[in-house]
């Protein structure tokens, strides 16, 4: 295998074994976002609103919020005893770091939302089946778009004291576009409107996407430097 | 243009010229300059703060000096050339280790990530080599830091460098953890790898090297032959550059 995949490789079976180990990140991704979408179940009156015009923005918070709790572990651990130091003396390109970590982020993150979309479904009432395919996709364009900038900012902001206060501070505005689209998609698609009429959003979420893997791959050389 | 991506032959492992580093007025390391023969061990002491572990950043090429050259391994070092970083291996006082993880799957890990073509192999090898395999399958987050250290060398030497840095490796072990680790440098020195070491510790700094220097306020105070220095007289001008943070250049150990 490539030198390179097999570095990107070696980083996310790293970061399953850990996981499947100290089970840290995932559930407290999950219990966070399950707390979230409780929490608003509480506090929207479903007779007056319906289900299907609030539901797609407390996805996405609950997504997103639970996300930044994961993202922040997620260098923290390489920081730990000085792991970074040891994988950048190791002779890799910085960017098989950075997809690693993106990798890992992207699955622990869609393995979670796989989990609460069912509890969603019966929290809310509402049937995804018939939806599943279409928002699958759109779940996906949207977490691979907050990982992607969130890996790259969360290696930033793991060098600073304040980084559980700095990276949602630094990451949020960057996603309005990533957000924005996702959550008009995610409406759109429970209004039972067809995939083929959003592909605008799916283009500018796709576009985003993107943008900052690009940006992330000129970036992180420079971001992992001390 | 030089093509930095491949080795010229030398004599010596290591050579620095004029290197500077300064973070806004500070400088950590201030034109030091010397050459470390292949298979040398050079002991480098200095007060804290004197911009040892600076120097090792930057031949190591984790961080860029400010000014002046380094050769390592024939490779000029930059940042980004992974040629460079397989002739190296690097042991400083964190462990670069995942607490999480048992010691083979460290080492398998970081075997992987140096390109190895056998990981798992060469993982058990390294791991009886410092005599940890019966410990192969627990926690690293259990071990002692005696052990941590071993294991620091273990992944250190797992892809067989020519070339070790080793950024104080005594720190809080205790006399037989210290003992331990001096047999497995003195047995990595008679296998002829060329070590640079920055170090406290004097006795066990002079014992196993070929060279040594002093750096104080970021430059080599000197740096000289061990036949050529007298042991009291070195301990004398170290701790005195030690107490008083400076030296007065010229005065020799001899």
């Amino acid at each position: 295998m490539n030198l390179f995949l097999s570095q990107v490789s070696a980083i996310v079976w790293k970061d399953f074994v850990t996981e499947l180990k100290t089970r840290e990140l995932f559930s407290a991704m999950f219990i966070f976002a399950l707390l979230v979408i409780l929490i608003f179940i509480f506090s929207v009156n479903l007779s007056i609103v319906k289900a299907s015009e609030v539901g797609p923005g407390i996805l996405w918070v609950a997504f997103l919020f639970s996300g930044t709790l994961g993202l922040n572990r997620s260098f923290v651990l390489e920081k730990e005893n000085g792991c970074l130091m040891g994988l950048m003396l190791a002779p890799a390109d910085r960017t098989a770091i950075y997809f690693g970590k993106l990798i890992s982020n992207l699955v622990f993150l869609s393995i979670m939302e796989l989990f609460i979309l069912p509890l969603f479904m019966i929290f809310f009432n509402i049937d995804l089946i018939e939806y599943l395919l279409p928002l699958l996709l759109v779940i996906f364009l949207g977490t691979l778009g907050f990982c992607a900038l969130g890996t790259l900012l969360s290696s930033l902001a793991s060098n600073l004291k304040t980084r559980e206060i700095m990276l949602p501070i630094l990451l949020y505005p960057l996603l309005v576009p990533i957000v924005i689209g996702v959550v008009r998609m995610t409406g759109q698609i429970l209004a039972g409107e067809p995939l083929s009429g959003m592909m605008n959003w799916i283009g500018l979420t796709a576009s985003f996407d993107i943008i900052y893997i690009g940006v992330s791959i000129m970036t992180i050389d420079h971001i992992l430097e001390e | 243009m030089v093509d930095n991506s491949k080795p010229s032959p030398s004599d010596n492992a290591i050579e620095v010229r004029q290197l500077r580093k300064e973070f806004g007025v500070l400088k950590a390391v201030d034109g030091v300059s010397f050459d470390l023969k292949h298979g040398e061990f050079l002991s480098i002491f200095g007060p804290n703060g004197a911009g040892k572990t600076t120097l090792i950043k930057i031949l190591t090429g984790l961080t860029r000096p400010s000014s002046g050259t380094a050769r390592v391994a024939g490779y000029e070092v930059e940042e980004g050339i992974p040629a460079m970083r397989r002739e190296i291996g690097v042991i400083s006082h964190s462990s670069a280790l995942y607490a999480d993880l048992t010691p083979l799957e460290n080492l398998i890990f970081f075997g992987k990530m140096y390109g190895l073509e056998h990981p798992q192999e060469s993982a058990q090898t390294a791991l009886e080599d410092v005599g940890l395999a019966p410990r192969r399958h627990d926690r690293v987050r259990t071990f002692s830091r005696g052990m941590l250290q071993r294991l620091s060398i273990a992944r250190a030497i797992l892809h067989e460098p020519s070339i070790l840095f080793l950024d104080e490796p005594f720190t809080g072990l205790d006399i037989h953890a210290s003992n331990v680790l001096k047999e497995h440098l003195q047995t990595l020195h008679n296998k002829k790898r060329t070590i640079l070491m920055t170090t406290h510790d004097v006795s066990c700094g002079l014992e196993m090297c070929d060279k040594v220097a002093l750096q104080v306020m970021g430059q080599f105070a000197f740096f000289e032959d061990i036949k050529d220095i007298v042991k009291e007289n070195f301990e004398t001008l170290y701790f005195d550059a030690v107490r008083n943070n400076q030296f007065t250049m010229g005065i020799r150990p001899h």
